[in-house]
Order: C-alpha cells, then sequence, then structure tokens
C-alpha cells in the first residue's frame, strides 16, 4: 500500500498554517504525519501531547507533527523509515516554495502516492504580491502548481467575483472559497483507504456521490466523463474494474484537474466497481449525464 | 615559559606598521613580536627555530566560506575533471574523460561489499564537449548495486539502471529535473531535488550523519591544513546534537589543525528558538571552535539558474532563479538575529537577492541601530558598484566567490550573464575601491579549498578555457593575500586575534615554500604550502601530493 501525499502551498499569510490547525484538530481517526516549517506557529492543545521529541510530536488522537528542519528530503526519508505509525503524509511548503516541485517527491518514491497539491490564496493580498516584481514570479509558479485552489479570506476581498475571474487566468486548478481556511477536510485530503472520511464540519454546500458498477466499466466513458467534469467537481477516488482490463484492480484518482490511473494488482474477488465523488452540490449536469 | 623564535627567509606580517620581517616570537602560543633577532631577544631567553630558514611566513590563510562537508565527501571516490588533494594529502589526477570516470569507479566498485551503493562526487561534464554521461555509462560501472554520481555542483547527479527501476523511473515519469533524450527515455541524470533525493536513497539515510560526523570534521581541517589554512568556517548547518558533538570531540584534540566556526542554519528552527540555542552552544566555545555565525541563504546558484537577478536576467532567457528565503523571511529571520547581537552571513548570488538583503539590513538597522554588525554578503557573485556603496554606507563585509571565475566563468560570459556582466562579477576591484571590507572564498566542497587558488584568481581573472574576465576587477596580489587573511579575519569579527602577524595575535602561520609576493602573479597557485603552525604547533603537510 502506498501513502497519500498533499502538499500545501502558498504565500506567507495565506491562511496555511490556520488549515493544519484545523487538519490537526478535525483528523477523525486517520493519523496524518504533518511535516511543517515551525512547530512554534501551530496552535496544539498541550493537553493533547503524548510525546514530544525535539524534531516530533505526537498526539493523542495519532496524528504527528514534525518540523522539516534542514532538508525536506532527509525528514521525509526519516519518516518513512517509521511509516506504520502513520496514513497520510502531508507537507507544508515555505511561503516561497514551488509545492509542484515537492509533490514530485511522491513520483520519486515508489512508497508515496501524489494525492493534491493545495494552494492557499489569499484573497485580499494576492494580487498585490502577484505584480510585485520579486515575488510575483513566485506566486504565480504557486499558482500554476495547484491541483486545488483554496481561496482563504474572501471576506477581506475587495472584488470577488474580479478576483475568481483572475484566478482563472492563471491557473487551471478548481477552486475553494473559504473564510478562515474553513472547509471539508475530505476535499482537501480525500477519503481513506478504507473510503473513512477525515471528519470535519461538512457545510451543506457540499456533498458526495458514490456510484457502483456491478460490470466492467468502459475506460473511454469513465475517463471522458472524470476529465469533463464541471470545476464543481474537486475531487474522485475509485477502485474500478476496467473493461479493457478486467483482471486488474484499476485506481482513478482525481484532485482538482489531475487525472490519474494506477494499477493495485488482480482484481481478486472484489464483488464490483466503486466510484466516489466529492464537491459542491448541486452538479446537477453532471449527475443527469450518468 | 619558552621563547620560540623563527627565522624565515621573509615573513609578510599584514602589519603596516611593520609588514616584513626576518624572525618571529611566540609564547603561549601567541605572537610576541615580528622583527630582527636582537629586538625578539628582549623579551628574554629565546630558542631559535631554524627549520622555516628558507621558507616565507604569512598569516594563516582565513577560509570565510567552506563547508565541513568537503570532509563528508572525502569518503566516497572523487571523479572530477581537476586535480584534487584528498586529507590524505593524495592527489587525485583531475579524469578527462566519461570513460576514464567510469574506469576509475569499475575498479572502486571492486572493493565493495555486494549489493552496497557506490556514491562518487565532483564529476563535471562541462568540459566534455557536450557529451552528457548516461545510463549506459554508469551501468558499465555496475548494472546491479545502486550507482549515483554526484556533480560538483552537488546539484545534478547520474544514476544507473538499478537505481531508475527501484524509484519505478520511465519515460512516462514527469518529475523536474528527470532529464530524457530526444527519444523521450530518461538518461539517468538528476537535477536539484531529483538528484538530491535519490542520491539520499541510494545511500540510506543514514548517510546524512556520515557526512558531518566527528571523522568528517578531521578530515576537512586536514584538507584545509594542507592548503595553508589555520581557520576555516562550516558555514550553514543546522547543528545537530550529533554534529556539535563531533566538532566537540575533534577540537579537544591538541593535533586538531583548524580553528572552526561553524554558522547556525537560521532556517532549520524558528529564530525564537534558535537564538536561545545558539547563545547556549557559544558557552561551548573553546581555542578551535567558535560559535557564533549565523547564514540565511536567500537563492540559488547563477549556474543552476535559480539565482534571483533583478532586469534583465539570465542572458539566454532563462526565467528568474528561486527564492529558498523569500523576502519577508529575510526581513523577520535577520532582525530577530540582529536585535540579539549575531553577525548574519548573507547567501546571495543573483543581484536581486544581494538587494533584497541589503534592503534587509537597512530595516534591521532602521529597527535597532547597532554599531558594528558586520552583516556580510555570501557570494554577492552579481553585485555592482552601486549596491557595494550601500553596503559600505551600512556597514556591510562582503565575501566574493572568486574561485567561480576560473570554474564557471566561461559558462556565465556565455550563457548565464552574458559577457558584460560576466566581466563583472565577484568584483573584488570594485568592493575595495568603494572601501567595502572584503574576503574571497572558495565555498568547498563546491570547488576545491585552496586560499592561494582563491587569491590566484581574485589577480588573474582567468576562466578554465584561458579567457580573462575583467581586466578592470583585477586586484594586486598583495590585496588579494590580505582578503585570504585580515580581510576574511574581519567578516568573521576575528581581526583583533587572528589574520596578521602582530603582538599579542595567535601564533597562526601559513609556512610556504616561496615568496607570493615575489612570483610572478599568475604562477601564485603554483607557491608550495610546507604547512602550518597553529597557535604554536606546527603541521607540516604531507609532501606526496605537494
Amino acid at each position: 500500500m502506498t501513502i497519500p501525499f498533499t502538499v500545501i502551498g502558498g504565500f506567507l499569510g495565506a491562511g496555511k498554517t490556520t488549515l493544519l490547525n484545523r487538519l490537526v484538530r478535525g483528523a477523525g481517526g486517520r493519523r496524518f504525519a504533518v511535516l511543517v516549517n515551525d512547530f512554534g506557529a501551530l496552535d496544539i492543545d498541550g493537553g493533547l501531547v503524548t510525546a514530544h521529541g525535539g524534531d516530533t510530536i505526537a498526539l493523542a488522537n495519532g496524528c504527528l507533527c514534525c518540523t522539516i528542519g534542514d532538508s525536506l528530503v532527509t525528514t521525509l526519508l526519516g519518516l518513512l523509515e517509521r511509516q506504520e505509525q502513520f496514513d497520510h503524509i502531508v507537507v507544508e511548503a515555505s511561503g516561497v516554495a514551488d509545492p509542484g516541485r515537492i509533490a514530485d517527491l511522491a513520483t520519486l518514491e515508489p512508497q508515496l502516492a501524489r494525492d493534491g497539491v493545495i494552494v492557499v490564496v489569499d484573497a485580499a493580498e494576492v494580487r498585490a504580491r502577484a505584480a510585485d516584481r520579486r515575488v510575483g514570479d513566485t506566486i504565480q509558479r504557486q499558482l500554476k502548481a495547484a491541483d486545488l485552489l483554496l481561496l482563504n479570506k474572501t471576506d477581506l476581498a475587495d472584488n470577488l467575483p474580479a478576483l475568481r475571474a483572475w484566478l482563472g487566468t492563471q491557473s487551471d486548478a478548481a477552486v475553494l472559497e473559504a473564510r478562515h481556511a474553513d472547509v471539508p477536510l475530505d476535499l482537501l485530503f480525500g477519503l481513506d483507504r478504507t473510503g473513512v472520511s477525515a471528519g470535519g464540519s461538512t457545510a451543506d454546500a457540499f456533498a458526495s456521490w458514490s456510484y457502483t458498477w456491478p460490470e466492467p466499466v468502459a475506460r473511454d466513458a469513465l475517463m471522458a466523463m472524470l476529465r469533463e467534469a464541471p470545476g464543481e467537481i474537486l475531487r474522485a477516488k475509485g477502485i474500478v474494474r476496467f473493461a479493457d482490463a478486467p483482471d486488474r484492480r484499476s485506481v482513478v484518482h482525481l484532485v482538482g484537474r489531475r487525472l490519474e490511473v494506477g494499477d493495485e494488482g488482480p482484481w481478486g474477488d472484489t464483488a464490483e466497481s466503486r466510484l466516489v465523488i466529492l464537491g459542491l452540490k448541486p452538479v446537477l449536469g453532471f449527475l443527469q449525464r450518468e | 615559559m619558552t621563547i620560540t623564535v623563527y627565522s624565515a627567509r621573509r615573513i609578510i606580517t599584514m602589519n603596516p606598521n611593520r609588514p616584513f620581517a626576518t624572525h618571529v616570537a611566540v609564547r603561549d602560543g601567541r605572537i610576541l613580536g615580528a622583527g630582527p633577532l636582537e629586538e625578539l631577544k628582549g623579551w628574554g631567553e629565546v630558542e631559535l627555530d631554524a627549520r622555516f630558514a628558507d621558507k616565507v611566513i604569512l598569516p594563516g590563510f582565513v577560509e570565510g566560506h567552506s563547508h565541513a562537508f568537503e570532509g563528508g565527501v572525502w569518503k566516497f571516490p572523487y571523479v572530477g575533471y581537476f586535480d584534487r588533494i584528498s586529507p590524505e594529502g593524495k592527489r587525485f589526477k583531475g579524469l578527462k574523460s566519461i570513460d576514464e570516470v567510469v574506469a576509475v569507479l569499475q575498479a572502486h566498485q571492486k572493493t565493495l561489499p555486494k549489493g552496497a551503493s557506490l556514491l562518487a562526487w565532483g564529476f563535471d561534464p562541462i568540459y566534455f564537449g557536450g557529451r552528457r554521461m548516461d545510463l549506459a555509462d554508469v551501468d558499465k560501472i555496475s548494472p546491479e548495486r545502486p550507482v549515483v554520481i554526484i556533480h560538483s555542483n552537488f546539484h545534478v547527479a547520474n544514476a544507473n539502471s538499478a537505481v531508475m527501476a527501484k524509484a519505478g523511473i520511465t519515460r512516462t515519469t514527469n518529475v523536474h529535473g528527470i532529464v530524457k533524450d530526444a527519444k523521450g527515455e530518461p538518461t539517468g541524470e538528476l537535477q536539484e531535488m531529483a538528484a538530491k533525493y535519490m542520491a539520499y536513497r541510494a545511500a540510506g539515510v543514514e548517510i546524512a550523519a556520515v557526512l558531518s560526523d566527528e571523522q568528517a570534521v578531521w578530515r576537512f581541517a586536514r584538507v584545509a591544513q594542507l592548503a595553508g589554512v589555520t581557520t576555516a568556517t562550516d558555514l550553514h548547518n543546522e547543528l545537530a546534537d550529533s554534529t556539535v558533538e563531533g566538532y566537540l570531540k575533534a577540537t579537544a584534540s591538541d593535533d586538531f589543525p583548524i580553528r572552526l566556526l561553524p554558522a547556525f542554519a537560521a532556517t532549520s528552527i524558528a529564530p525564537a528558538e534558535g537564538v536561545p540555542r545558539l547563545q547556549a552552544l557559544m558557552k561551548k566555545n573553546n581555542d578551535r571552535l567558535r560559535f557564533q555565525l549565523v547564514k540565511i541563504v536567500t537563492d540559488g546558484s547563477i549556474q543552476g539558474l535559480s539565482a534571483r537577478m533583478r532586469w534583465p536576467g539570465y542572458y539566454d532567457g532563462t526565467p528568474n532563479g528561486v527564492w529558498n528565503v523569500g523576502p519577508d523571511d529575510i526581513d523577520r529571520i535577520l532582525l530577530d538575529y540582529h536585535r540579539a547581537g549575531f553577525q548574519v552571513h548573507i547567501h546571495t548570488n543573483g543581484d536581486e537577492a544581494s538587494e533584497v538583503a541589503i534592503e534587509a539590513v537597512e530595516r534591521a538597522l532602521a529597527a535597532a541601530p547597532r554599531w558594528d554588525h558586520r552583516h556580510t554578503l555570501q557570494h554577492a557573485q552579481m553585485a555592482d558598484a552601486g549596491q557595494f556603496r550601500r553596503m559600505k554606507a551600512l556597514g556591510m563585509c562582503a565575501n566574493l566567490f572568486a574561485n567561480h571565475l576560473f570554474y564557471w566563468g566561461d559558462i556565465h560570459y556565455a550563457k548565464t550573464l552574458g559577457p558584460e556582466r560576466a566581466e563583472r562579477m565577484d568584483a573584488c576591484a570594485t568592493a575595495l575601491g568603494v572601501g567595502v571590507p572584503l574576503a574571497i572564498h572558495c565555498d568547498a566542497p563546491v570547488t576545491p579549498i585552496g586560499p592561494l587558488f582563491t587569491a590566484w584568481c581574485a589577480v588573474n581573472r582567468l576562466t578554465a578555457s584561458g579567457r580573462t574576465l575583467g581586466e578592470a576587477e583585477k586586484i594586486p596580489v598583495a590585496d588579494a593575500l590580505r582578503a585570504i587573511t585580515l580581510g576574511a579575519a574581519y567578516t568573521l569579527k576575528l581581526d583583533e586575534e587572528l589574520g596578521s602577524i602582530d603582538v599579542g595575535k595567535r601564533a597562526d602561520f601559513a609556512v610556504l615554500d616561496d615568496d607570493p609576493l615575489a612570483v610572478p602573479p599568475e604562477k601564485l597557485k603554483d607557491v608550495g604550502v610546507w604547512g602550518t603552525v597553529l597557535g604554536g604547533k606546527v603541521f607540516e603537510a604531507p609532501r606526496s601530493g605537494r
């Protein structure tokens, strides 16, 4: 089994730490290993800490927080030595890092599965930052690298429609709007290996759809459906028996606009193909096509 | 209390009141004086030591920007293009073709246990007429065991098929830094994060500790000593407990041949924790180990296409580089260490990075006025006259990367900077003219440690292909010698203690076979280093490599 690997990027002040605090507090039984630049910024209730060992804090809910220190590569390799201790890795990219480059690590490491690149955007500041001659190109690279954009602090934006339109010119990623980084964690971090929710507050605006198919599925049709899915579809995950590979267990994974199909071995005796889609509701047109 | 007086062919003191002498008197590891024997006898009974009678004595060289990692990598075979001297004093001949590299490593792999990874370092393909190493080459070394050959810049590597297969890298792998050929197949060349990850993965994560353990510190000190260095920096280290322990053990020995100054990697932990940590470490300082420096790395490297440049950017149109630490964080981190009274060394390769760092110092000074901070730009390779004037006005120092002129000057001329800016890169003459305190450096292991070579670069500004890169920025030999002694000591706030041969200073000397002021300037790099004296203790360099 591979470990899902999520990268959270975004410029200084966008709300990455707020999001990580929500994740650590609301993990809902999933054990996240969260790699951060600075413990101090995390707001961890001391009563929840079960062990504090220099560069790692273990929490009562099963999550681990580790500082990245001088080298993400060595920190990550060290973490993989004890992978029985967690289910999912989340890396906080530095405010100037290209989160896409960090996500590449999951492609290089067979034990990891690239999940999503989530870039948190400060609705009030991003346009000024993107126009800054020293950091503008850094911001643009971050936006471009995103699978999901978390447009945060929407209450502070001057002109939200104009901002949305501009973001569309900067990135193909699906956009999720929020205040105080308050979004359902499932949308950002997906369902776990067994389909269990990551927990968190599921606001009325979000929903999930589940499909099952007893017969093998036409690959082209499913791929086309997901590729052409409206922007409101943020995630999909499925174990599928394709008609052109009925003996294989194909894993379909969509985060934002990034669609990947992997192979997880022989199909075995699973009864049916299953696909779960997470997104904003309602997305009627999409459902009707089905 | 014995007074030892060394006689020498000539002593070059860096003390303008008495620039040259024939004798130097040492007591308790410190300099009693330099002058005629008769004068020195006034201190009491002396023992005359004539072993340096035909040698030339200079203040011990001070390497203001090197990394103890140099000692770490010598655990592995060196496969560079240029000759390089090992810690044992053995000269490794430069390898002049890919086939030579393959042959050397084929022989080496036979000495390794079955299944063990092979790591090598120092490889530099830029001199092989465009031919790059590929999987077929590296597979000839060993098709089974993991093989990773790290390039001299430490940002690129070549792997064999075993490494690529283990990571599942194929033509469909879409990752930045995996080089593919015209047909779309991976060539085994890996860049940046991909290179680093695969090297660590092949070697095992425990390699990180091996690269900075006590033995690595010893090897680093020996390599430095062979080059006449008596004080060297380890200029970016997160100072893990195991590393600190290695430093403490190594420097406790009277046989440890250098004074070592680690610089704390400021971004490894938050300043609120880093400041007290460094303050606590300073209590462990001894004669040969000094915690006092802080380092911030702002951008990447020019040749790695990751330097932050001002308009108009890269000559060949490559997009601007990347920030390691962005402008806002530079301000914040610098201010915290500045307020706490530390001297901060700031890595800036591109001129935009230098500009941001200069402005950060300006703001820190406005927020917390401080005299004699000596915050130093490290590399500052693209700094122009205007930036040097600002640095002067703010009380900053510069440690310029003179060795770059030789090793990458041709690339800078043709591709990265273009002729005009390449001719004024590492602008030693401008810095001195403006009055910015100047040091020059090697950045070992990126280039070999060797202050006389570094001085030669600043004096002659010759590239590897023989081009003179900027006549106007050449500096005289005397100035270059000052930059590798007292000048570098000033940038480390050690100039009152070492860096010149003057009463009361530490008896740290570089003992040379010849007079660097008398040889033709183009021969400066060829002046032999007999050895060093550290605190009055004599360290003769092994002869074989010289």
